[in-house]
């Protein structure tokens, strides 16, 4: 039975045609992914061999003043993306996972990142977590649409009315075909993305892959709802088709401009336009505020005491100091705003499981906005480690020579995604229940004649 | 096996059928004549339970086909007017797969011999449907019917666009049936094909059973005469 409901299924063209489309776009996104890690591979081996060029470089010419020499140097806290990344990129593109810092002050360095390929950027990526949630879904449709009405219309429906015990059950088992034929692509792209990626297979790999299992069958669940109603095969396929607009397009983009007006972000420019006035107006000012503000910061420096000379490090660096500490109320309240939002939005995506599954997805790939979010905090305490090893060697004078350093290679941060299974699957799970139930009422009779 | 009962379908002030009374025993093939829309496919569905009367009754073997659809279904057979199966699969196929629908399960030899004894030629038995004739189609039709066991047939004007030899042999297949004592129920057109194959013949005119008879007590000259007659009146 089942055999001759697949053999009538497969042996469609269009069901071939479309089902080879989709592997060959899953293909194209892992690939594509596979090309992003290369690509930020390259940057890191990049960036360390450069880390390792440029302190040398720098110490040969500049052996002498250690607050200049830690003017020039940069040290490098990289965010290295997972393999999973590759699956799906989410704001690993759009924010730099290198930060390159000197000790001067933070806020500036923050946000400099280098922004290539700037379309590319527009159009987002067709990565995997894409054709995960954006193009599975339209094959769903396809191959669901017409479940029950094309019998009807190519009149096969009332032979199998008589000839069926449970016509409802009958058109489980088509749509069941039908949910085989579509996870057997995911899982083969799932497979070539494992072996391709070298992932590692852990409970992180199985929430994504069990993510987008859910997420399909609330697709298949969705259409067998419509499909429910028994309209025909062209109002089924442009309500389907409606339902994706809405929901892939219309109501994340809508999510997305309500949370930005309800929480408005103070630019990262103005903050560093704050941190820039908090140092350069430094420069015309008695020294004395600056550095009783520098000695209230960090007290364990006030037995370094300031030079009769015009210019001295201790102040050049206490001035830095002023521009984090006069813009860090503006930073911490773009980052409070941030996080408001995201917190919005994934409220709201908990009512949309397109995007529920793109935020969780970007969140187990580690491509999240949280996770750039912990990566900059990361960065700021990565820079005030660096001060606090160089800030005493400068204000003591400390010979260049006597710094080991072949010490400072980049350093990583990395962050296991927590999984809050109940949270990730509890919203699709309803969703799917919910339509299960509403179609199960409408086909308590089906139409025949 | 089968009884109509006052049986009246009504769709708003249109009345499809008005109060049928009729009764098709074993061994019996009653022909529904009638112009088109005089309710002999509306009786068909109201005795397939496609749709639901108004008031009176349809029964199967006694039952309410409303009441007990699913008791009633399966002991009948049906061929529509135009026998639609699945393309994409070969007459084998979609015998296979419709009897798989209903809880029967046939070897492939069985399934091939039922197919021939229907008068399929073996040379399409392992075709798809998309190359079958109309009347190949009902062909598997036939075999369905012979597998299902069914003990009521219930056809619509299933012999309708058929050549003279297919109409021949779907009458050959009937009489078979008839000989195993089966009830059958056709609506038809074909006055030649219900006076030759049927035994009892019922003429309907706007959703009233104006006449029936047994086939054997008019000649085909006198059936052709009272048809028009009713037709024109």
């Amino acid at each position: 039975m089942y055999s001759l409901i697949v053999k009538q299924f497969i042996r469609s063209k269009t069901v071939m045609v479309t089902t080879l489309l989709i592997l060959i776009l899953g293909v194209v996104s892992i690939l594509i992914g596979d090309q992003f890690l290369a690509k930020q591979e390259k940057a890191i081996a990049e960036v360390t061999r450069h880390q390792q060029e440029h302190i040398a470089r720098n110490v040969s010419w500049i052996d002498k003043e250690m607050g200049l020499l830690l003017y020039y140097l940069r040290f490098a806290l990289i965010n290295s993306p997972g393999n999973l990344t590759a699956l799906s990129i989410g704001q690993r593109d759009v924010n730099s996972g290198i930060q390159n810092v000197t000790i001067r002050n933070l806020e500036g360095q923050r946000y400099d990142t280098d922004l290539y390929n700037p379309t590319s950027l527009q159009s987002g990526n067709l990565d995997f977590g894409f054709v995960i949630i954006y193009l599975f879904p339209l094959l769903v449709i396809a191959f669901t649409y017409d479940l029950l009405s094309e019998e009807k219309e190519k009149g096969t429906w009332r032979l199998v009315a008589i000839q069926s015990k449970s016509v409802r059950g009958y058109l489980l088992k088509k749509l069941s075909v039908r949910a085989l034929l579509i996870f057997i692509a995911l899982l083969l792209l799932f497979t070539f993305a494992t072996v391709k990626l070298s992932l590692a297979i852990n409970e992180t790999l199985m929430a994504f892959a069990v993510l987008g299992f859910l997420y399909l069958v609330f697709w298949l669940a969705l259409c067998f709802w419509v499909v429910s109603w028994q309209r025909n095969s062209s109002f089924n396929a442009l309500t389907l088709l409606s339902v994706w607009v809405v929901l892939a397009i219309l109501l994340p983009a809508s999510v997305n401009n309500l949370v930005a007006n309800l929480y408005p972000v103070p630019e990262a420019l103005s903050t560093m336009v704050k941190q820039r006035d908090g140092y350069h107006e430094k420069w015309d000012m008695a020294k004395g505020p600056t550095m009783d503000k520098f000695f209230a910061h960090y007290p364990q420096f006030e037995k370094y005491t300031l030079p009769d000379d015009d210019f001295s490090w201790l102040w050049y660096y206490a001035m830095q100091q002023m521009g984090d500490d006069e813009s860090r109320q503006q930073s911490e309240a773009m980052r409070e705003k941030i996080m408001q939002r995201e917190k919005a939005s994934s409220t709201a995506a908990l009512f949309m499981p397109t995007m529920h599954a793109q935020l969780l997805f970007n969140d187990l790939a580690g491509s999240s906005l949280e996770n750039h979010m912990k990566f900059l905090d990361h960065t700021q305490a990565f820079h005030e480690k660096m001060r606090m090893y160089f800030y005493p060697k400068i204000f003591e004078g400390a010979s260049v020579n006597g710094v080991d350093w072949q010490q400072f290679t980049p350093e990583y941060f990395s962050e296991k995604p927590e999984i809050n299974w109940g949270q990730a699957v509890l919203p699709l799970l309803v969703f799917i229940a919910g339509f299960s139930i509403l179609a199960a009422v409408n086909l308590k009779k089906i139409k025949v004649a | 096996m089968l009884k109509a009962t006052n049986l009246t379908k009504k769709y708003g002030n249109f009345t499809a059928l008005n109060a049928l009374n009729l009764s098709v025993e074993g061994g019996d093939i009653f022909c529904l004549l009638g112009a088109n829309g005089a309710g002999k496919s509306t009786t068909i569905n109201l005795f397939l339970n496609f749709i639901e009367p108004t008031t009176g009754e349809a029964a199967i073997n006694s039952l309410n086909v409303t009441q007990y659809p699913g008791e009633t279904k399966q002991v009948l057979a049906y061929i529509p007017e135009n026998l639609m199966l699945y393309s994409n699969l070969t007459g084998l196929e979609n015998l296979d797969f419709f009897c798989g629908l209903g809880g029967k399960h046939y070897s492939r030899e069985q399934l091939e011999g039922l197919l021939e004894q229907s008068g399929l030629q073996k040379a399409f038995i392992h075709r798809r449907v998309s190359s079958y004739s109309k009347g190949m189609r009902q062909k598997v039709g036939i075999a369905l019917a012979r597998a299902r066991e069914a003990s009521v047939l219930l056809l619509d004007e299933p012999t309708s666009g058929l050549d003279p030899k297919a109409s021949n042999e779907f009458s050959e297949l009937l009489l078979e049936m008839k000989g195993k004592g089966v009830a059958t129920l056709m609506a038809t057109h074909d006055l030649f094909r219900a006076k030759d194959t049927g035994t009892h013949i019922g003429i309907m005119k706007e959703g009233v059973l104006v006449e029936q008879f047994k086939s054997g007590d008019v000649s085909f000259q006198d059936l052709e005469k009272l048809y028009l007659r009713h037709m024109h009146n």
